[in-house]
């Protein structure tokens, strides 16, 4: 929908009318047998002409300047682009071509709703990467190829502090699985493995701790799970078989990622008609604002210089 | 063949001009070149009895074995003084010849003057009334005294109006001697400064000759209508001239005019009106005739 604003461009009327017209003296020709003539009243004549063209060529921008930054004015210089979603993996997304263009944000249709008036007319959108299926399928006024390819998982944070007296038993059990664990009690890490009965110290940070020995953790008296100040608790023991091991590390990575979203099956969204594009993307706002500032500069400038 | 303002007035060069309208013009301004006793060698001539023995070239008869006289030029006693107004209202250009006005007309035909005078031996000088001042240029004889001259009709301005009645009066003694003055100004100001000197000098004795000019335009009344005019020289104030004031211009003018040739006539001063769209060596030969003395 074209915004009402666009009406303001009316206003431009007011410096055309205000630099067209001009009162002035009607200027006299000299001649010298003049004085047989009678004589007449200066007459005062509307000129109708241009007068300080340039100051009135930047007052009418200024103005236009103003009434696109009101309207949100929109030009689609996007043609044919790719939009790559944030995450995927560069050596593929160099492989599909096209002009490409990252996405600031994992959501590419949400994105692609709002700034859709920036691509012209007939441009084909390709989106790749893994692409977040919406729960209704989406609409744009453009064809839109999705071609989906679902990203590695996060890797979860990569230590794991293990302070046991059974230490060889767990490292048995990372060593499996390739983390590297230490024994330093302080820093950040993903979890830790507290299997002696002294209390942990305040500069350990994780998580989830895997409790052995529940004596310095009056949480896990109520059962095997507990929330507590320091993070996720479990009791754990450690495996002692490699089957058990394996369960218990699939356990902790299947429970300790972030939802992960379901991945758009590669699909042609043909283009739909009557598509309402979104409110105000700005996407010239920024544009719009220096221009209006330059000009307004200019314009005082000229006006100052003009009564000198 | 008369050479047309519209074909002088495409060049500025004075000299050119002047040689242009005197060809074939023949005339002097007055009684031709006398010959006899003087200083300036003129020519020999074959004696004849009863010149004097003493004006004989006895060197020349010594290689021709003939006796030849020498001819001097006689100086004359007439000095011709030209009178120019360049005041603003003589910037009013033909409106039918570009690059030509009243005030190139008036420079053309005093220049024209002077070229004659300096042929015949006499001396001239120069008055320009501009800018409510009077310039003078003393008379003199000679080329050098023309090129003065004709330096200062170049450098010559429309601008301002006439000098006042005093400054003019305080400045007629310059001609002291029998002069011939040639003045050539639009006379739209009449009675004013310049005509009372004009009279004043007629009075002391002294052949005024004036030459009125116009442009045919202000003859035949044939402005743009509807257009607004103001007067050079006399500032504020605007006038209009339509098909409504073209009685009144008409009358104005013309019972101007006839009262400026009709005191001319009173005081004996051959006037004459000129459009400065004819030819310069007719209008010329018209003037130096006026007076009966061509």
């Amino acid at each position: 929908m074209i915004s009402l604003w666009w009406l303001g461009l009316a206003l431009l009327a007011f410096p055309v009318w205000w630099h067209r017209q001009r009162r002035e003296r009607v200027s006299a020709k000299p001649l010298a047998t003049a004085r047989f003539l009678p004589r007449t009243d200066p007459q005062q004549q509307r000129v109708w002409r241009w007068v300080d063209r340039a100051l009135l060529l930047v007052r009418c921008l200024l103005l236009a300047a103003v009434v696109a930054w009101l309207a949100d004015l929109v030009i689609p210089w996007r043609g044919s682009t790719v939009l790559v979603v944030p995450g995927t993996d560069n050596a593929w997304a160099r492989q599909q071509g096209g002009e490409q263009l990252m996405l600031p944000t994992a959501d590419a249709f949400g994105w692609l709703a709002l700034h859709e008036r920036e691509f012209q007319d007939g441009a084909r959108l390709t989106i790749i990467g893994d692409v977040a299926m919406p729960a209704v399928k989406p609409r744009f006024s453009h064809v839109v190829e999705v071609r989906s390819r679902i990203a590695p998982r996060p890797q979860p944070g990569q230590r794991i502090v293990v302070v046991s007296k059974r230490a060889a038993q767990w490292q048995a059990l990372f060593a499996a699985t390739g983390y590297r664990h230490d024994a330093e009690q302080s820093g950040k890490a993903a979890l830790v493995v507290w299997d002696v009965p002294e209390a942990p110290p305040a500069g350990l940070q994780a998580p989830l701790w895997w409790v052995g020995d529940a004596t310095a953790f009056p949480e896990l008296a109520a059962g095997r799970h507990a929330n507590s100040a320091r993070g996720r608790l479990w009791t754990m023991k450690p495996a002692a078989t490699v089957e058990e091991a394996r369960t218990q590390f699939e356990t902790w990575q299947q429970l300790h990622y972030p939802p992960v979203p379901y991945t758009t099956a590669p699909i042609t969204l043909a283009a739909a008609s009557g598509v309402s594009p979104r409110d105000a993307s700005g996407a010239l706002r920024y544009l719009l604002t220096i221009a209006l500032i330059a000009l307004f500069a200019l314009e005082r400038t000229l006006t100052h210089a003009r009564r000198r | 063949m008369l050479v047309s303002s519209a074909l002088l007035a495409h060049t500025s060069d004075l000299d050119l001009i002047i040689r242009h309208v005197l060809a074939g013009l023949g005339h002097g301004i007055h009684a031709g070149r006398e010959r006899g006793a003087g200083v300036e060698f003129s020519e020999y001539r074959a004696y004849a009895p009863g010149d004097e023995w003493r004006r004989v070239d006895w060197k020349l008869m010594a290689r021709a074995d003939r006796y030849y006289v020498r001819e001097a030029e006689r100086d004359s006693h007439v000095a011709v003084w030209l009178w120019l107004d360049a005041t603003a209202s003589m910037a009013e250009a033909s409106r039918s010849v570009d690059g030509l006005n009243k005030l190139w007309y008036a420079r053309t035909m005093l220049a024209c003057i002077a070229a004659i005078a300096q042929r015949q031996g006499d001396a001239f000088g120069l008055v320009v009334c501009s800018g409510d001042r009077v310039q003078f240029t003393p008379a003199s004889r000679g080329p050098r005294q023309m090129h003065r001259i004709m330096a200062q009709l170049s450098k010559a301005e429309p601008m301002g109006a006439l000098p006042g009645a005093d400054t003019l009066r305080a400045s007629l003694h310059f001609a002291r001697s029998p002069s011939l003055i040639f003045a050539a100004s639009d006379f739209l100001d009449w009675p004013s400064p310049q005509s009372d000197a004009l009279l004043r000098l007629r009075r002391m004795q002294h052949d005024v000759r004036a030459l009125c000019l116009q442009t045919r335009a202000e003859v035949d009344a044939s402005f743009p209508l509807d257009t607004v005019w103001r007067d050079p020289e006399q500032g504020e104030g605007v006038f209009r001239f339509g098909a409504d004031t073209l009685g009144t211009y008409r009358q104005g003018r013309d019972e101007h005019f006839a009262r400026v040739l009709a005191q001319c006539r009173q005081n004996n001063i051959p006037a004459m009106a000129a459009c400065i769209e004819d030819a310069p060596a007719g209008v010329l030969r018209s003037w130096l005739r006026l007076a009966g003395r061509a």
